[in-house]
């Protein structure tokens, strides 16, 4: 017993003496080997009860994960551990002294997080790109013309554009020309878009304010824009009138354009 | 044997067309073999089958959900006047298991595929409405049986065939029916007397309405209330369409340009 003890104590004193650095990093890496699994652990949890893995579900991504015999929210979960062990990993060998601490470990710890980063980018990036296509195309489903098939594909690559352009700038490689891509066709999609949806929009504004304050009510008979009927319906973008069988569809701009008669009687 | 076969191959003899309600792809494969016209009749098209017939309600009763298919056929003339009809249906089990031979047009049309295809509401939005007063016919208000009478489209005629007993609690309001919450206010409302109200989009116009629709020429089944009066009167005045729960036999009915046109039993749902 004494013996033993003894066998132990003369071991502490050497390694907290002639090799303590050796000593933190073995300290360092495994403390961080036990967090990173740690965090896997809990994350991968988190990301469950979140629901992540229904909201991925379907998605290109996560049916090739699948194949490879994983899935998406494993994946992260692996990669958050693993960025941790990484990290762990290089202190522990600036604190052995093994490498120069001034030269490798400055480039690699400020790699690291922006690797961590890109990846979690370019993973996210892929996986809502997809999502936005099947829910795009489940609510075009009704509509059965070609054109309407191309937009999933334009929100999806939308999507991909943006994620890989945030996790190139996150490598830090030039994105300067992609990024003035980018501003030309956000700035195209507004400025076409507000052209088009112009009517609708200040119809939709006109709307809110009908539909909140009810001016006037379904059954009352009103006069707008010189057509006379009684009011069947106000939703956001119309107002429907009708009278002996003759159904008026009047934009709500239309109606603060205008202006309405009430007729009470 | 042969005997059983001839008697069950009768009723195959001199078939027009065959009715599908709510086939496997399977089975709809085996009779689109059949060199007759095929309709299928469901809720949804599963078997992408070209003529099809949009059940809106799973009618518990065969015939009633028979008659549906065969006026949605008609209306929609993927059957012929007088042709006769071999519909395959769901009786007791999952599959199909009861096969009916009818002459399309022996019958008098109920209009009951007009109650929900041709309606100014959308079908959907007559469906809810159908469910919510099944349901209510179901529980009733807090054990005990409840009337209710929904008037459904054409709200703005309606509206101004009618005038309000109470102040209308659904005044700048703006629910549908369909939303479960929704459908928790009309059962708490329909303790009070009075009609509700419903637009061709579902919204919820008003409650606590006093029909005042002119009851000439009306002609409904003698026995019922006032309440069924008033409902299916207002749908003669209006191009509205009404569905109305009895408190006295709990059955709900729907009325649609003064006729009654539907009637089912709140407990087979």
């Amino acid at each position: 017993m004494v013996v033993q003890l003894d066998a132990v104590r003369r071991l502490l004193r050497r390694l907290l003496t002639s090799e303590v650095d050796l000593f933190v990093a073995s300290v360092i890496i495994v403390v961080a080997v036990l967090l990173g699994v740690l965090v896997a652990r809990v994350l991968g949890g988190l990301l469950t009860d979140a629901g992540v893995p229904d909201e991925v579900e379907g998605t290109l991504f996560e049916r090739t994960a699948q194949r490879l015999g994983t899935s998406t929210v494993k994946l992260v979960s692996r990669l958050s551990g693993l960025f941790v062990i990484a990290v762990g990993t290089v202190f522990a060998l600036q604190a052995a002294g093994i490498v120069n601490a001034g030269l490798l470990t400055e480039g690699l710890t400020d790699l690291i997080p922006r690797l961590f980063i890109a990846a979690l980018v370019v993973i996210t990036g892929l996986v809502v790109g997809d999502k936005a296509e099947l829910v795009v195309g489940e609510r075009l489903r009704s509509v059965k013309l070609p054109e309407a098939n191309a937009l999933p594909l334009l929100v999806k690559y939308s999507v991909f554009y943006i994620a890989a352009l945030v996790a190139l700038g996150q490598l830090g490689v030039a994105t300067a020309a992609l990024l003035v891509l980018l501003g030309a066709y956000v700035f195209g999609l507004v400025f076409i878009g507000g052209l088009a949806f112009k009517e609708m929009l200040s119809s939709a504004a006109a709307g809110i304010y009908l539909v909140l304050k009810e001016p006037y009510t379904i059954g009352d008979e009103v006069v707008i824009d010189g057509q006379q009927g009684i009011v069947q319906e106000v939703d956001v973008f119309v107002t429907r009138i009708e009278s002996d069988g003759r159904e008026f569809v009047v934009p709500n701009r239309q109606v603060f354009e205008t202006g309405v008669v009430r007729m009470r009687n | 044997m042969s005997d059983l076969r001839d008697l069950v191959g009768d009723m195959t003899n001199g078939v027009d067309a065959v009715l599908l309600f709510g086939p496997s792809g399977s089975y709809y494969e085996r009779a689109a073999g059949a060199d007759l016209p095929v309709v299928v009749v469901a809720q949804e098209n599963t078997v992408d089958a070209e003529h099809f017939v949009d059940l809106p309600l799973e009618f518990a009763d065969v015939s009633q959900r028979i008659r549906f298919g065969l006026e949605g056929a008609l209306e929609n003339e993927l059957l012929e006047e007088g042709s006769t009809a071999l519909c395959a249906a769901k009786t007791f089990a999952e599959d199909i298991d009861s096969v009916v031979r009818v002459r399309a047009g022996e019958f008098a049309r109920s209009g009951v595929y007009e109650l929900f295809a041709d309606s100014r509401a959308e079908a959907h939005i007559i469906r809810d409405v159908l469910e919510v007063a099944i349901e209510l016919g179901k529980k009733g208000q807090k054990g005990k049986p409840v009337g209710a009478l929904f008037v459904v489209g054409d709200a703005g005629k309606v509206m101004n065939k009618s005038r309000p007993l109470s102040y209308n609690p659904f005044e700048k309001s703006h629910v549908h029916v369909g939303d479960p919450i929704v459908n928790v206010m009309l059962k708490e409302f329909s303790r009070l007397d009075g009609a509700f109200i419903i637009s061709d989009s579902g919204k919820i116009v008003s409650a606590y309405r006093y029909l005042e629709p002119s009851a000439e020429g009306v002609d409904i089944p003698k026995g019922l209330g006032a309440r069924h009066m008033a409902g299916g009167a207002i749908t003669r005045d209006t191009n509205a369409v009404s569905i109305v729960l009895s408190e006295s036999d709990g059955l709900v009915r729907a009325f649609s340009g003064g006729q009654l046109v539907l009637e089912l039993d709140p407990e087979d749902y």
